[in-house]
């Protein structure tokens, strides 16, 4: 098997996704003749054509907004927002439209749907075109979220999120889409099933918490961390909404210290969520606090593109008061 | 008396023109400008396309991350810019609109420092090269969100027609900006308002790779202005004095309060999107070889040598200058160095929150544990 990067991956599973069921359909901004701009949907318009690949006018509300309305007539929309810091204007349609319409109608009508989006910084985008949005999706019931770090799981997850029958809002840390290359099975299954985490390394002296781009500087920490003889366990979500509690509790609970790893900002976030869980469900389990490490409470910036990224020597220093604690 | 705005016709099939290819002038009036006007606006043109050219060259270095260049607008851009009253009148500007931010008098330091990211950046560092801002001159600082300026340009403009003092807006965009829900919202309510605005959209008929036929059903888009009730105006976007008359013509309405006006100007863009797009996928080289034929600059040249007084000689000294210019900017805007890595904590809100300062004091601990020095 080649080494596929991460973007590859999410062309080369669009591609099977079509090519099993004609009800899946694309639509964004350069996602036909360009095939994107990052080349996710690569070669697709070639393969499927204009009518199952569809150039949109610029505008994240019709994007998403058709996109709900394309899967109440029964077809599987897979809908790109160029940046996840776009997403804003088609706000609305996935919050008060695709979120709220099985509840609304009772049941009578669904929005099975996916609405890829690359998220997060250290391209050197500045703020918009560096931010991790999925807070404010995690926040809005009816919506699943997910955010996979390696095309493997991006493959498995993406498969999951098309045959799915809810809205899945699908990051895509783009700083890992040409860096992060695997070994990726093709044309078989790999559903990575909603709402599954995994555990990327075992250990018993510190539990490392993570998703998304920041899996990566989560993983260099807990290598520096075996270099020092401190075994790390490390969880990467992959789902945000639902997301694997029993996971994190069984392992926090197990090892007595954890540190919570994300950019997005860091108040009202995904690690506060999980942190809040912690200490409702497993208090007296613990040996210290839960400890976050995170973007900042500041619009992402850009000449400090890389300062503001939670990267290992902030892990470390965390992971340092939670054992001294 | 025939005023500016009597001499245009809104909606017309072809687009408004003053300057042919071979630079003689089309007009039905006399161009009333004098040649250090004229020349000024040669100058600019001139500059900003240098500047552009350096500015894919910084790119190419590594020097800047991104650059979206302007060659092909500068035309419209430089014309709008000389019809405004600079510090005045309000811009509100999109991401290619570097032209237009160096002919109202951007100075070119703070422009290189802004594509860097360098101290001599007014704004600090804070964003992606392409996103001019200035408060002297009235430029609201551009964010890439397609079309979300405009409705801040619309009340902007409501809020000039409340003080009375007889200031317009010019907000400006391209034309992908038409389809999204923000655009429609903006003109709605500045027709609503007989807002002091005139809305520019720079139509180079690609949104990235979405051609015009793509983006839209309508005929056009000056079109769209008739629904909000307010003219539409087709203009050529390669002819300086055409930008630059009817920009004149539309602003002195909006000062005397005849209400807001939307401008097509028909432009091309050279390059690709932005130094990040590979244009060879969706665009045939012979079209944009054709529309280089068209070059604004070389057709405002053709005007003012026609017109007299300018010459081989005085071309040379422009020439020569604007490198040197652009030479020191960049020089200067380098030279300013970095900023500070804990400037990127300032200016989130009036006074930072508790929350935030802990951050940034765990922030620097984590440094100081790293060995690093937090200083800087």
């Amino acid at each position: 098997m080649a080494l596929q990067t991460y973007v590859q991956t999410i062309a080369r599973t669009l591609m099977e996704e079509m090519r099993r069921d004609e009800r899946v359909v694309l639509l964004g901004q350069d996602v036909g003749r360009r095939g994107g701009v990052f080349l996710a949907t690569e070669h697709l318009f070639d393969a499927f054509g204009p009518d199952r690949v569809i150039d949109t006018p610029l505008s994240e509300a019709a994007i998403i907004g058709a996109a709900v309305g394309m899967a109440v007539h029964g077809l599987r929309p897979v809908a790109e927002i160029q940046f996840a810091d776009y997403v804003f204007p088609g706000f609305d349609q996935l919050v008060s439209q695709a979120a709220k319409l099985r509840y609304r109608s009772g049941g009578a009508f669904t929005a099975p749907m996916v609405v890829r989006m690359p998220a997060g910084g250290g391209v050197k985008g500045g703020h918009h075109h560096s931010q991790n949005p999925e807070a404010h999706f995690v926040h809005t019931p009816g919506l699943q979220v997910v955010y996979p770090s390696t095309p493997s799981d991006a493959r498995g997850c993406l498969q999951t999120a098309v045959r799915g029958d809810d809205p899945v809002v699908f990051l895509e840390p783009k700083r890992l889409y040409r860096a992060s290359k695997e070994e990726v099975p093709r044309d078989v299954d790999q559903l990575l099933p909603v709402g599954v985490g995994v555990r990327r390394r075992e250990g018993d002296d510190v539990v490392l918490v993570s998703y998304g781009a920041s899996m990566r500087e989560t993983l260099q920490a807990a290598e520096a961390l075996a270099q020092q003889g401190i075994a790390a366990d490390v969880i990467d979500l992959r789902w945000l909404m639902p997301w694997d509690q029993a996971l994190v509790l069984e392992r926090v609970a197990a090892v007595g210290r954890v540190v919570l790893v994300s950019e997005a900002p860091h108040s009202g976030s995904m690690l506060s969520e999980v942190a809040a869980t912690i200490a409702e469900e497993v208090l007296d389990m613990l040996e210290a606090p839960p400890l976050r490490v995170s973007g900042f409470d500041t619009p992402y910036p850009y000449a400090q593109d890389r300062a503001y990224l939670p990267g290992p020597n902030r892990i470390l220093y965390a992971v340092q008061q939670v054992l001294d604690y | 008396m025939i005023t500016d705005a009597q001499r245009f016709q809104p909606f017309s099939e072809e687009p408004i023109r003053l300057i042919d290819q071979s630079g003689a002038w089309l007009g039905a009036f006399p161009c009333d400008l004098d040649d250090a006007t004229l020349h000024a606006m040669y100058r600019h043109l001139v500059l900003a396309r240098a500047v552009d050219e350096r500015l894919v060259l910084l790119q190419r270095l590594g020097k800047i991350s991104f650059t979206a260049s302007a060659a092909g607008h500068e035309a419209a851009q430089v014309g709008t810019a000389h019809a405004l009253r600079v510090g005045r009148d309000w811009i509100f500007p999109y991401y290619r609109d570097t032209a237009l931010a160096i002919a109202v008098g951007w100075p070119l330091v703070e422009l290189f420092g802004q594509m860097m990211g360098t101290r001599a950046d007014a704004a600090r560092g804070r964003q992606m090269p392409a996103h001019p801002g200035s408060r002297d001159l009235r430029i609201f600082t551009v964010a890439s969100p397609i079309a979300s300026h405009l409705p801040a340009a619309t009340g902007t403009a409501i809020a000039q027609k409340l003080a009375g003092a007889g200031d317009a807006t010019v907000c400006t965009f391209g034309d992908g900006a038409t389809s999204e829900g923000d655009w429609h919202a903006a003109l709605n309510f500045a027709g609503a308002q007989g807002a002091p605005i005139v809305f520019v959209c720079e139509n180079n008929r690609y949104a990235i790779s979405v051609d015009l036929r793509h983006q839209t059903g309508s005929d056009g888009l000056a079109v769209k202005a008739h629904a909000y009730g307010m003219p539409g105006y087709l203009v050529d976007g390669m002819d300086l004095l055409a930008c630059y008359y009817v920009m004149r013509s539309l602003l002195e309405a909006a000062r005397d309060g005849l209400g807001p006006a939307l401008v097509e100007m028909t432009v091309y863009r050279y390059g690709p999107h932005s130094s990040a797009d590979d244009d060879s996928v969706y665009r045939d080289p012979a079209e944009v070889a054709a529309w280089r034929e068209r070059d604004p600059i070389v057709r405002f040249r053709r005007f003012l040598t026609a017109r007299g007084g300018w010459d081989e000689a005085a071309e040379r000294e422009l020439r020569a200058a604007v490198t040197r210019t652009v030479d020191e900017a960049v020089e200067a805007a380098e030279a300013a160095g970095p900023v500070p890595v804990e400037w990127l904590f300032d200016d989130v809100s009036s006074r930072p929150t508790p929350q935030l300062e802990r951050q940034r004091e765990r922030f620097r601990a984590a440094r100081r544990a790293a060995g690093e020095d937090v200083a800087d």
